[in-house]
């Protein structure tokens, strides 16, 4: 099981990927792939989602859970037996629960190995930077011709060891 | 005995007013509560917390049920600690209950409660002396106290050289030894003034003991917004309120703190520095331990899985009905008395009877004596103004009873729960607007718990509703309303004013209501409104038209002239950098260059200077104003008034409002 999320830019079975990218990119790769229909899909989100009333989904196989906390989070991602677990990153559930961030990442981590696991967020932010450390992957997806995009890659965005992997692949979508 | 304080030092120190005031200490250090779904691969962390603390098993009982498990007799670190070791498998209770609230809820003793009044009474007995300590010099800017007023039963006027106004200040507050201090600001002064006593070599008499506690500054977000918090001195033994900072002051009063620590177990000290949210919240856990109800440390019970169709089907909020502008005549709000709270005690919801409806709920059983004591208070303040305070902190600690089911922090809430009390309200209100179209009502508008209606009889509509509904309800006539339009020419939910039958007028939405308008423009808006409460019809009205229309043209003309101190704007900020140019980010920059440290959720005041170029000056320091750009003002807040004069605004009759969710 694969999701296409760009030309070129494809998320299997059995990996946990974070990735960056505008809310109409994700929305567009959730609603484009009919197949999607056919697996069992993990909707994660926090009070408020900026793209679950964009997503055009209504196969039963779509299921939603929202956490408030990050223990909530914890627990949602512990239970969750579907095939893709889609993560979207809400940072203000770690306020003051910056204690809960490596076990959420080791259980996206773990959740990753049998599932498809995505951490998704519009923009990097310091808990996000922290989750991603356990991602097999992250993508970085920019629009094109987005200045502020072009000086912030030239500006070299992680520093070496620094918050993200490095083997990580920062990608330009087209 | 009336307790006046409660300070967890070393066990529970208990501050008690009867004639005098003593302090008794209570030993206590009590155990948290631990459950783990499958002990045995923990069982030699079990037994090191025999060996290094004290842990004995148990059974406890939580909303859910009861639960096998162990007490232990630790700190917060040694909870924190087993979260870790055990992958946060294990499940731990009354872990963070504030010490000095659980002591007194186990016991059943609250604070100010005289013996013989009950816990749940709107009446408050209490011989407090009081003293208010005005510091005129500017917190935000001065570090220095050089001219203070202090009120008790007669002012002094404490002026000069600064270790003489605080030798003085001290020694007022020693010999008065007031049980209350009132100061406006009191959480930004007090570390400037401990600071200034260290250096003057005086000591700070606030405390009876010469302790104090200390709360960290903090910014926050609540219902939409940053607030933030100063970090605040506490005294022992004595109530100090900072009366221009505690919304349950402005609200309520001192009555209002006295009777929201009564209620909450928490110290008046603290009442008073907490937000409703934190007193529902500190209400519930008080009213949890004494019912023997384990209170849980982590919030991880998470929503269960939901089908995306059913989610949306659910997760809606309140009903409202957008009104067609206009003036209207003889309009009706017939509105439910503590709507939500009501649903969650008549519909028995509570996270545990989400899956169990058959149970008796555990916040339906708690808010049910609350909601009593609102509708008591209520019905009392209609006699006797001095029940008002109390009624208004119930009204909060009640409405955010609600918003509390689906907060992140909440101890015993549930997402399902909030759902659930929105659904219900969105029935009610359907239900009630079919029930007044049934009786021949026109339904001009309506928000969530309110409806207006035009006709009669509104008392057969109000039986109907409540026997329907089996909800009390209030009805408040209008002579005439106003409802105004939004940009687009729709309705406005929240933007109208109308003259009530006693002759007074209800604002909502409008300048004079707004927080951040000017006084100048806040003062001309409230003497057009003043003029407008003498026409008893919508006939009446035209007839005022030209001495509220002068009102404006003489604002207008004053402009100029004006106070320059009445043109300031006051502002919560929400944050600190601005990604355009704008009044507000030029305010920030203001306060910056003038040495002035901001956080996100803090009050600023401004006057603009220049609009144009983005000029403006803190409050303190403004010595002109933009002419042009108040003037703008001046006219936005005269066309919310002039809509009323407008000919073809008038609306006979038929109005109706059309549906939405919000």
């Amino acid at each position: 099981m694969r999701i296409e999320l760009q030309s070129g830019i494809t998320l299997q079975s059995g990996t946990f990927n974070a990735v960056i990218a505008p809310e109409r990119v994700i929305i567009s790769a959730l609603n484009s792939h009919a197949d999607l229909q056919r697996f069992l899909f993990l909707f994660v989100c926090g009070n408020y989602s900026r793209i679950l009333s964009s997503i055009s989904r209504t196969s039963a196989n779509f299921e939603v859970r929202r956490a408030f906390t990050a223990h909530q989070l914890f627990t949602i991602v512990k239970e969750a037996g579907h095939t893709i677990v889609f993560v979207e990153h809400d940072p203000t559930m770690f306020d003051g629960a910056e204690t809960m961030i490596m076990p959420v990442s080791a259980a996206l981590r773990d959740a990753g190995r049998e599932a498809l696991v995505i951490l998704y967020t519009p923009s990097m932010d310091r808990p996000f930077s922290a989750l991603a450390r356990f991602a097999d992957r992250i993508f970085q997806i920019t629009p094109a011709g987005d200045p502020s995009c072009h000086r912030h890659r030239s500006a070299r965005p992680y520093p070496p060891g620094g918050l993200l992997p490095p083997a990580q692949t920062t990608l330009e979508g087209s | 005995m009336w307790i006046l304080d409660s300070v967890p030092r070393g066990g529970v120190d208990l501050w008690y007013k009867d004639g005098t005031v003593k302090k008794v200490h209570h030993e206590y250090d009590p155990p948290f509560y631990l459950h783990l779904p499958d002990p045995h691969p923990h069982h030699e962390m079990i037994e090191a917390l025999e060996s290094e603390y004290r842990s004995e098993e148990c059974t406890f009982t939580t909303i859910f049920g009861d639960r096998a498990g162990y007490k232990v007799f630790a700190g917060r670190t040694v909870a924190e600690a087993i979260e870790q070791q055990t992958q946060y498998e294990a499940q731990l209770f009354n872990v963070d209950v504030r010490i000095d609230q659980r002591f007194m809820a186990e016991r059943r003793i609250f604070p100010c409660c005289a013996e013989q009044e009950s816990r749940f009474s709107p009446d408050l007995t209490c011989d407090l002396r009081q003293m208010e300590i005005r510091i005129r010099d500017n917190p935000a800017r001065s570090s220095v106290c050089s001219d203070i007023d202090v009120v008790y039963g007669r002012t002094e006027r404490l002026h000069g050289a600064e270790r003489d106004v605080l030798a003085d200040l001290f020694a007022l507050v020693t010999s008065c030894d007031p049980d209350v201090i009132l100061m406006p600001d009191a959480d930004a002064w007090m570390q400037k003034l401990q600071k200034q006593a260290r250096a003057c070599g005086l000591v700070l008499p606030f405390s009876r003991t010469g302790k104090y506690r200390t709360m960290d500054a903090r910014s926050y977000w609540s219902y939409g917004r940053v607030e933030h918090k100063e970090a605040a001195l506490i005294p022992d033994g004595r109530i100090l309120i900072d009366t221009a900072q505690s919304f349950v002051y402005r609200d309520g009063g001192l009555a209002g703190v006295l009777m929201a620590a009564r209620l909450s177990g928490l110290s008046p000290n603290l009442a008073s520095r907490f937000t409703p949210g934190t007193l529902i919240s500190g209400y519930e856990v008080y009213e949890a331990v004494t019912r023997g109800i384990a209170v849980p440390f982590r919030k991880s019970d998470a929503e269960k899985v939901r089908r995306f169709a059913e989610l949306r089907a659910a997760d809606r909020g309140g009903m409202m009905f957008q009104p067609a502008p206009g003036v209207y005549e003889d309009v009706d709000e017939i509105d439910f008395t503590s709507l939500y709270p009501s649903i969650i005690v008549q519909s028995n919801l509570s996270p545990e009877t989400i899956d169990h409806p058959e149970r008796a709920g555990f916040l339906p059983a708690v808010l049910d004596p609350l909601l009593g004591l609102r509708i008591r208070t209520k019905q009392a303040k209609k006699q006797d103004p001095r029940y008002a305070g109390i009624d208004s902190i119930l009204k909060w600690m009640l409405v955010t009873c609600f918003g509390y089911t689906g907060y992140k922090n909440a101890k015993f809430g549930r997402i399902e729960v909030h759902e659930g009390i929105t659904g219900r309200s969105r029935d009610i209100l359907l239900r009630t607007k079919d029930i007044a179209e049934t009786m021949g009502f026109n339904v001009l508008h309506g928000i969530v718990d309110c409806l207006w209606v035009k006709g009669s009889p509104v008392g057969a509509l109000k039986d109907c509703v409540e026997q329907a509904t089996r909800l009390l309800t209030e009805v408040e006539h209008f002579d005439w309303i106003v409802f105004l339009p939004q940009n687009d020419g729709s309705g406005s939910y929240s933007h109208y004013y109308g003259r009530l039958a006693d002759g007074s007028v209800k604002v909502r939405g409008i300048a004079a209501r707004r927080h951040d308008t000017p006084e100048y423009i806040r003062s001309m808006q409230r003497d057009m409104l003043a003029v407008m409460s003498g026409a008893a019809a919508i006939a009446d009205l035209l007839a005022v038209k030209d001495r509220v229309s002068a009102i404006y043209r003489h604002a207008v003309q004053e402009l100029p002239h004006a106070a320059v101190s009445a043109l300031a704007v006051n502002r919560r900020i929400s944050r600190l950098t601005y990604a355009h140019r704008c009044i507000e980010g030029a305010a920030v920059n203001a306060y910056r260059t003038n040495g002035v440290s901001i956080v996100p959720g803090m009050k600023i005041s401004y006057v603009v200077r220049d609009a144009r170029k983005y000029q403006v000056d803190p409050a303190w320091d403004a010595g002109s104003f933009d002419c042009s750009y108040y003037r703008g003002l001046l006219e936005k807040a005269w066309k919310e008034i002039s809509y009323a004069f407008t000919p073809g605004n008038t609306c006979s009759t038929e109005g109706g409002a059309g549906s939405s969710i919000v």
